[in-house]
């Protein structure tokens, strides 16, 4: 009867799984309650998917989107001191959002496992920068699992907590975007059951971080550093091991996460006998020895770790290594196979035969052929905002933000971004260096989303209204968050577990709260009105020397609305060929036709929004109804 | 088997491999693949890797794809140097002309490249009143109807079926055979 129980608990499926699911996977059966994020490309789908999961299993788990990473650290890493597993999720920039938090809570003694998932993207594909996370955990002096691929992810889930938990300190999974978003088949189990409780104990000098408590905790934090380096050298051979070459070993490979998988395949590929290849899952602490070691039986050794040199920096000594101090491995970029692959035929000695090809590039160059680049999407309600923007104030410095709109770039609609909620307080520098250069002040009109604007665009507000800054700031208020794929926000209400129900807040009020005097709302179909406004509220804003607000009001094309449409096409007989609504509107369903010099619908992308025809200087885009 | 998979966000590209996959997984066997989420997914190029079989990495090399799968010709030209010698190309083609191209017709034709084209947007146009987004639907009936992949008809079928909703399930069923049939014997 036992054994029939027992094969009754352990019986499991498989499933082909996306990398972030695997990992959701991993945290609700792992047992985690408490599960915070804000979305970021390459994380976005993790926390959705727990909710997916703990649904599906029952489990108890609170899953919550905070306004921003440091809103999501905090909450998660707090319900680790009071007995309940936790895990916090974000991309690797959002840690930088985190990043006061994180290196205070480093310190602290958990009660219970905490794991931060912090997903980074090298290329990259979708950020601003392409960090190595790693190095925040060796910053921090926390532990740091960087998984092959998603099976592994979803392995070192369990490991990471049970090593929190072992040692009372916050875990970091770090996987790339390659392990993000890859697709692979995976064992689903049930809820490792634990006993888990509320229990918060007052001791002020363990959960505060007061000096006298830190000069207790950093001695006592480099000592866990020591234990867990010595336990990665000697307790975790199921992710720190060695693939022997059948023959003599000409190379030895030494790798990181998702790069162990990408030599596999070559070497697979080449069937090559003479490559050892050494694979490390725990980069911080790194286990030392083990890597010295490996490096001692070889006479040739690469060193392969996106993006930066975490490893690398760790040897003691990295003479004999190949890799970024001796400029072998490129210092940015993606690693892809064929960088990989290069990289391999060089330090064997060989000539690198990767060039493109003549004839397919003489093709790319006949054709016009150049990579799509990413545009927002047709019928877009940015566009249209972007539009109206840049008509009514052509003079105007357009500071923007993070999301979607970024891509207002090509609407000629964004001149600065530099990272979450500064369209808000790169408009505020503007304005004081006009100011103190006592030039005639050129007006300032930014765009954030609604999602950015509670992520960190309030505090920029607040400022810039204490402070008298003359500026405009236009919200762009679609009713989601559409870059990372629509997750809720303040502005929707809705949240992630079924039964769930959230409060809406209400932006106006937000900004009127804020102490902004100019808050007035427009529908961003509607470029006139759109243009009066931004043109009524910079005269407010400089009248009064005070921010003023506009929100601009469209749902999301991606939350595919009922709308009406308004079929239109191009009368070739007013279009002069200016090419002004290819530059300033830019849509995918608008394009140039170079032989007939006019532009022309293009009907795979059009969905008949019907905004194009108040973009026309010549009238020359109409409505084909009636027609 | 090696599958790439290209085309222009917002196309659905990522529907093929979660078919691919089924399959693979009701035959045991393993599956790796990459795909694209974020910015790239808003209206730019847009590519997918898939394997079937042992591998470890998400990431096809260039020139070891099996099949390529272009929802967009001129992707499926920026994208060739992924297939191998003798690989396949199931093409959605818009300006059958541009293919024509002498360039072109000799890399295809160096490394032993078989190319299916399928107008996808004129066979969308007469049958599903113009409704582009069936596009991927018709691209994985295409590829089976071209004897690419090394996938039956019955296998797709029944894939499509449990992967869509069951408010399109009968219009996917019909574009899949439109697809299978436009390819079929070619």
């Amino acid at each position: 009867m036992i054994l029939e129980m027992e094969v009754a608990k352990t019986v499991s499926t498989r499933a082909i799984l996306l990398g972030n699911e695997a990992i959701a996977r991993g945290v609700v059966e792992a047992g985690c309650l408490v599960a915070a994020a804000y979305p970021g490309t390459p994380s976005s789908e993790i926390l959705p998917a727990i909710a997916g999961y703990a649904d599906e299993l029952g489990a108890k788990t609170v899953v919550e989107w905070g306004v921003n990473e440091k809103v999501a650290f905090e909450m998660a890493v707090s319900a680790a001191f009071t007995g309940v597993r936790s895990c916090a999720v974000m991309k690797q920039v959002g840690l930088n959002v985190a990043a006061d938090p994180f290196m205070s809570a480093a310190h602290f003694d958990l009660r219970s496992g905490m794991l931060l998932i912090c997903a980074d993207d090298p290329g990259p594909h979708s950020s601003q920068t392409e960090q190595d996370s790693r190095f925040f955990a060796m910053f921090a002096k926390i532990p740091c699992f960087d998984p092959c691929d998603a099976v592994e992810a979803k392995a070192m889930v369990f490991d990471a907590f049970d090593l929190s938990e072992k040692h009372n300190i916050i875990t970091m999974l770090r996987p790339s975007v390659r392990v993000d978003h890859c697709r692979q088949d995976v064992e689903l189990g049930d809820i490792i059951a634990r006993d888990q409780g509320f229990r918060f104990e007052k001791d002020p000098l363990r959960w505060t971080c007061l000096p006298a408590g830190v000069k207790i905790n950093h001695p006592k934090l480099n000592a866990k550093n020591d234990a867990i380096r010595e336990e990665f050298e000697t307790d975790y051979a199921r992710y720190n091991y060695e693939v022997k070459a059948s023959g003599q070993a000409k190379l030895g490979v030494i790798t990181s996460g998702v790069q162990f998988s990408v030599v596999m395949d070559i070497l697979k590929s080449w069937k090559r006998n003479d490559i050892d290849v050494l694979k490390i899952g725990t980069p911080y602490p790194l286990p030392v020895r083990m890597v010295t070691d490996f490096i001692d039986r070889h006479e040739n050794v690469l060193i392969l770790e996106e993006t930066y040199p975490v490893m690398e920096m760790q040897l003691p000594d990295r003479t004999k290594v190949q890799g970024r101090w001796n400029k072998i491995v490129p210092g940015a970029g993606e690693l892809l196979p064929e960088v990989v692959e290069g990289l391999l035929v060089k330090v064997l000695g060989g000539q690198e035969t990767v060039t493109a090809d003549a004839n397919l590039k003489a093709a790319l160059e006949e054709l016009r052929i150049t990579p799509r680049k990413p545009m927002l999407c047709p019928g877009c309600p940015h566009r249209a905002s972007f539009f109206s923007i840049r008509q009514s104030l052509p003079a105007a410095i357009n500071p923007s933000d993070i999301g979607c709109y970024t891509l207002g770039i090509n609407q000629k609609g964004v001149d600065a971004v530099i990272d979450m909620g500064a369209s808000v307080t790169i408009s505020s520098g503007f304005f004081m260096a006009q100011k103190a250069s006592g030039m005639d002040a050129k007006p300032i009109v930014a765009t954030i989303g609604d999602s950015t604007f509670f992520h960190m665009g309030i505090p920029g507000l607040v400022s810039a209204v204490y402070n008298r800054h003359a500026l405009v700031l236009a919200i762009l208020d679609n009713g989601i968050t559409a870059m990372t794929g629509g997750q809720a926000n303040p502005a929707v209400g809705d949240k992630l577990r079924k039964g769930d129900k959230g409060a809406v807040v209400d932006i106006e009020g937000v900004c009127r709260g804020c102490g902004v005097s100019f808050v007035k709302t427009v529908k961003a179909y509607d470029v006139k009105a759109g243009k009066d406004v931004i043109k009524e509220a910079w005269e407010h804003a400089k009248a009064n020397q005070t921010p003023a607000v506009v929100i601009f009001r469209h749902p999301c094309m991606l939350l595919r609305q009922k709308q009406d449409t308004i079929p239109v096409r191009v009368n070739h007989d007013a279009c002069v060929g200016c090419k002004f609504c290819i530059n300033f509107f830019n849509c995918p369903g608008l394009v140039f036709d170079e032989a007939k010099k006019k532009a022309v619908i293009d009907e795979r992308f059009c969905v008949s929004c019907g905004v194009c025809r108040n973009v026309c200087p010549h009238g020359a885009i109409v409505s084909t109804e009636g027609e | 088997m090696q599958y790439v998979i290209v085309g222009i966000g917002g196309q659905g590209i990522l529907f093929s491999s979660k078919v691919l996959g089924k399959i693979a997984l009701s035959r045991g066997e393993s599956v790796m693949g990459s795909e694209v989420h974020g910015m790239a997914q808003r209206g730019g190029s847009v590519i997918s890797h898939f394997k079937i079989g042992q591998y470890k990495s998400p990431l096809v090399k260039a020139g070891e794809a099996d099949a390529l799968l272009a929802f967009d010709q001129n992707e499926a030209v920026r994208n060739l140097h992924f297939l191998r010698n003798g690989g396949s190309l199931i093409v959605n083609v818009h300006d059958a002309a541009a293919l024509g191209n002498e360039h072109l017709k000799a890399y295809i034709r160096e490394h032993d490249i078989r190319v299916y084209p399928l107008e996808g947007y004129e066979l969308l146009k007469k049958h599903m009143n113009g409704n582009f987004l069936f596009l991927n639907v018709l691209i994985v009936g295409a590829m089976c109807g071209a004897g690419v992949g090394n996938v039956s008809y019955e296998e797709v079928r029944n894939a499509v079926r449990e992967l869509s909703p069951a408010k399109f399930a009968d219009a996917n069923m019909k574009v899949l055979e439109l697809g299978y049939e436009a390819l079929k014997g070619v």
